[in-house]
């Protein structure tokens, strides 16, 4: 194998079988070593909660990927390719400037469900609402709300701690269920919600922020109305589902009625956790 | 690897065996497992599990028995046992043009049982045992192998070792003569051993009556198989022939 | 955590492994499931015990017989799991994106083909200690040299390749360095993927060439191509040929056990039009080689090819069933797009093609030791002792229970949400 290996000979046959198994060992192990490198340099770099959320986007089926456009009519059967950011994205963009977002009541009512348009929404149900400090709040959403239940148990980051649009940032915790939640917009964590707030999270907002990527006004409608179907549909998956409304309106506790899988299911279903 | 700096000119060995004399006795086969220390045969062997470097065919021919010993060829052209082994356990020693087979190398991966057309080859299905006091008579020249390894017939290169150091001893150079165990103890004297680059021997092993067994494959045996039957020698070519 | 999870039941335990909206039948019933094939892996396990510590004698291999069940069945499982090489190849490198829904099932399949071979052969050789002296001190004119190198190095990059399947699983992925390196390995997939192609290519036709180059056995012996005789290339095309109808078939399989849909009636049509094309091709040239061997190998060796077809169980027959039965027709059904859509044909036409290559290696292992090569020898029988049947089935048993667990734990098929949500939806 080596040249002061007995046997070892220096033909042509030899050498070039063993340069072709040590060409590929080497190869094999500098991919390994490239990818542990590369994994070691994200810690460094905080590209982490990044890559936590792409590789979830990456595992959503096509149908829980469709673009925001897709709903609303604009782009029939448009699937998003980049995680939901519609900060950087040309298409959305454009359609921006051809239809500009048209002004909608405060309230918008969705099969019982008044959403209050004041805030912006993210595709993981949070929502980010700004005060008159400068500073936001972040909270969930009803349909998560509905789906936290009455009292919820979450973790949340401690004050200070920087956070990143569409990364994990707090966790919601039920009795056979665990979510993480995506976190809305960039910020540095300012305080924590005292209980019974219907708030979770105080963010300093960063200074480059953009919230081009957020849900709003109009196009609400539209997104709660399929968010609702997809609740059904993911809950659906069992036998003897549970009916999501009560008489029209989305019951207040939508775990109450639920399996812990099936509550599994709809939390990784509404909170885009995979 | 074996040193191919050895002392030229090489022998090549080979032998005539001469089936007319052979009745078959096996005499030529138990010498042989004596002499290299060849266990006998576990109680549960079969004659295709056990061991043997020699073994006597019986072949029916218009009537007749005719007997035909079995060993290694010790092919000499594209030796199919040797370019199979993963770990150069089979060796050609050019000095002599003996196919070695080294058991201390050996996988028992038997890809080489194999490739033999001669079926020559043994492997140890068992661990090797002798009766109490048997290994007394271990010959002390040739190593005795172990489990899941495979051996086969070296013409008695144990012999040819003490012949060569003999012959050293005596300050001669060269191919040494000697006679391996089935020769030896073969009482019609069917089995002749010699050197095939002698001319004298090699004339012998060309004559007319003379044939190797498989000889189409083109793999060199270096044992040639005599008889005066025609018919006979065409029985055992017959794959050539037909 | 560790003492949350010590204190709830195994059944929820299990489920927080289980991927979120993938169901999975009860732990009690999987449990149930398993257990058969625990047994008979504990049984194949005694059987090779028995041959690793008393020797070889308890197979039913000889000094004539050198080869047996365990070679047959490596050569096969090794063809069989060449899906995972083709596969990939086809996914990374060729960039046929369909074949995504099927590369994680394919790997594991690989995987346990290649891993379950490797434990067959440390049975079967003699000194399976004594393995490392074929790296060490290689004789490199040997196929079997190049297979031992290739195969080792293949099952070490069919490891790496499931290694983001395992850090994909559920609970693993919340440890974030897991996450972020199953997400840098896969991107560097790629390269996996060529150098899996690269020794696939020669192990599968050095296992080829392992017979192709016996030029004492003029059954086998062939003519060739520099130093590879025409099996080494009959192999590789034939080994890729059965691979995808073996990813098709276990994904069928799977469905049917499971009784849910896995991969989209695309992903089938795709592998089976793959496999008929090159099953065609493989017929094609595999006909060419044989009539070389008859009128021109053969012959010139001084054995008739007509000889090796009398006086024994393996008539013309095996010729024909080789070539026409699980050649030509499963390469008909497989091409023709309209056959090929209905389900029923294509799972026959990926059977017979598995059949075909099995029947291939049997011919070259079982048949040829089968056939005597002097003159006055006879036809040899062997059959395969209960240690060889149980150290195989082994083999089986554990193959059945990593994909089983990976099934249950892992992603194998990406599209299987998507396809019970298109399902509810309509």
């Amino acid at each position: 194998m080596f040249p002061w290996v007995y046997g070892f000979q220096w033909s042509f046959g030899y050498v070039l079988f063993l340069g072709i198994f040590f060409a590929v060992a080497a190869v094999v192990v500098s991919t390994l070593i490239l990818a542990a490198w590369r994994s070691f340099s994200a810690f460094r770099r905080g590209r982490v909660p990044l890559i936590q959320w792409d590789s979830a986007f990456h595992d959503l089926p096509p149908q829980e990927r469709a673009c925001r456009h897709d709903f609303t009519g604009e782009l029939s059967g448009r699937v998003c390719e980049r995680g939901f950011d519609c900060r950087e994205c040309a298409t959305h963009a454009k359609l921006l400037q051809v239809h500009p977002p048209e002004p909608a009541p405060d309230l918008i009512e969705v099969s019982g469900l008044a959403i209050p348009t004041d805030r912006l929404y993210h595709r993981g149900h949070t929502w980010a609402q700004l005060q008159p400090d400068g500073s936001y709040l972040i909270g969930l959403d009803l349909i998560g709300r509905r789906l936290a239940g009455a009292n919820p148990t979450f973790t949340l980051p401690t004050p200070g701690t920087p956070i990143i649009a569409n990364s994990p940032a707090l966790s919601l915790h039920r009795p056979g269920a665990e979510a993480r939640i995506l976190a809305p917009i960039d910020g540095i964590v300012l305080e924590t919600a005292p209980p019974n707030s219907n708030w979770l999270l105080r963010l300093k907002p960063s200074p480059f922020l953009s919230t081009r990527h957020l849900l709003s006004g109009s196009e609400l409608r539209a997104w709660f109305a399929r968010e609702l179907d997809r609740l059904q549909l993911a809950l659906s998956a069992g036998e003897g589902a549970p009916s999501l409304a009560d008489g029209g309106v989305l019951v207040d506790d939508l775990a109450a009625g639920c399996t812990p899988a099936q509550l599994d299911t709809l939390c990784g279903a509404i909170f885009l956790d995979e | 690897m074996i040193d191919t700096r050895k002392p030229a000119p090489a022998a090549r060995y080979g032998m005539i065996i001469d089936l007319d004399r052979c009745n078959g006795c096996g005499s030529c086969s138990v010498a042989c497992a004596v002499e290299n220390n060849v266990p006998p045969p576990h109680p549960k062997a079969t004659t295709r599990t056990g061991l043997n470097w020699l073994r006597v065919f019986r072949v029916e021919h218009e009537g007749r028995d005719a007997f035909i010993p079995i060993s290694c060829m010790q092919c000499g052209e594209e030796t199919p046992c040797q370019s199979v082994c993963p770990q150069n356990a089979v060796a050609i020693d050019p000095a002599t043009g003996i196919v070695g087979q080294i058991p201390e190398r050996c996988l028992g991966c038997r890809y080489c049982m194999a490739a033999c057309p001669y079926q020559a080859r043994a492997f140890n299905w068992w661990d090797p045992q002798w009766p109490a006091g048997f290994e007394l008579t271990l010959n002390p020249e040739v190593g005795v192998r172990q489990r899941g390894t495979v051996e086969k017939c070296n013409f008695c290169h144990g012999r040819w070792h003490a012949a060569r150091q003999q012959a050293a001893a005596n300050g001669e150079n060269g191919p040494v003569s000697y006679q391996p165990a089935c020769a030896e103890a073969c009482p019609a004297q069917a089995i002749a051993f010699g050197d095939l680059n002698q001319s004298e021997f090699a004339a012998k092993a060309a004559g007319h009556a003379c044939f190797r067994l498989l000889d189409s494959l083109r793999t060199g045996p270096k044992i040639v198989y005599k008889t005066s039957s025609a018919s006979l020698r065409n029985a055992l070519q017959e794959s050539r022939h037909a | 955590m560790p003492s949350a999870l010590a204190s709830a039941p195994a059944a929820s335990i299990d489920r927080r492994f289980i991927n979120r909206g993938a169901s999975r039948s009860t732990l009690a019933r999987f449990s149930l499931w398993l257990l058969p094939w625990f047994g008979l892996l504990a049984l194949g396990a005694y059987a090779m015990y028995l041959c690793l510590s008393q020797g070889l004698f308890h197979t039913n291999m000889d000094n004539r017989y050198a080869f047996g069940l365990w070679i047959f069945l490596d050569l096969t499982i090794i063809a069989l799991g060449a899906g995972a090489f083709f596969t990939g190849f086809l996914l990374y490198v060729l960039r046929n994106k369909e074949l995504k829904a099927v590369i994680n099932s394919a790997v594991v399949i690989g995987l346990t083909c290649y891993s379950g071979a490797m434990v067959v052969l440390a049975v079967d050789v003699g000194q399976p200690l004594r393995a490392w002296f074929t790296y060490y001190h290689p004789n490199v004119h040997s196929m079997l040299t190049e297979v031992t190198f290739c195969i080792t190095c293949y099952l070490a990059v069919l490891a790496i390749e499931y290694v983001p399947l395992v850090l994909k699983n559920r609970q693993l992925k919340l440890r974030p360095s897991f996450l972020v390196f199953e997400w840098e390995l896969h991107k560097l997939m790629v390269v996996f993927a060529l150098v899996g192609t690269l020794l696939s290519f020669f192990h599968q036709g050095s296992l080829g060439g392992l017979f192709g180059v016996l030029r004492g056995r003029p059954f086998v012996f062939r003519e060739g191509f520099a130093i590879w005789p025409s099996t080494f290339f009959l192999f590789i095309l034939s080994a890729m040929a059965a691979g995808p109808s073996f990813v098709a078939l276990t994904t069928w399989l799977v469905e049917k056990l499971a009784r849910r849909r896995l991969i989209q009636a695309a992903v089938y049509d795709t592998l089976g039009r793959i496999s008929g094309k090159l099953l065609l091709a493989y017929v094609f040239l595999k006909t060419i080689d044989t009539l070389l061997w008859i009128n021109q190998t053969a012959p010139g060796r001084g054995f008739p090819a007509h000889r090796f077809y009398l006086e024994s169980a393996f008539g013309t027959w095996m010729l024909f069933a080789e070539i026409v039965l699980f050649g030509l027709l499963p390469a008909a059904i497989l091409i023709r797009p309209s056959w090929r859509a209905r389900r029923g044909a294509l799972i026959t036409g990926a059977i017979l093609a598995c059949l075909g290559v099995t029947l291939n290696r049997f011919v070259l292992t079982i048949q040829t030791m089968a056939l005597p090569t002097l003159p006055f020898d006879r036809f040899l029988y062997y059959s395969p002792s209960w240690q060889e049947y149980a150290a195989f089935g082994a083999i089986i048993a554990y193959a059945v229970l990593v994909y089983s667990f990976s099934y249950r734990y892992l992603t194998l098929f990406p599209q299987e949400r998507e396809l019970a949500l298109s399902s509810k939806r309509s």
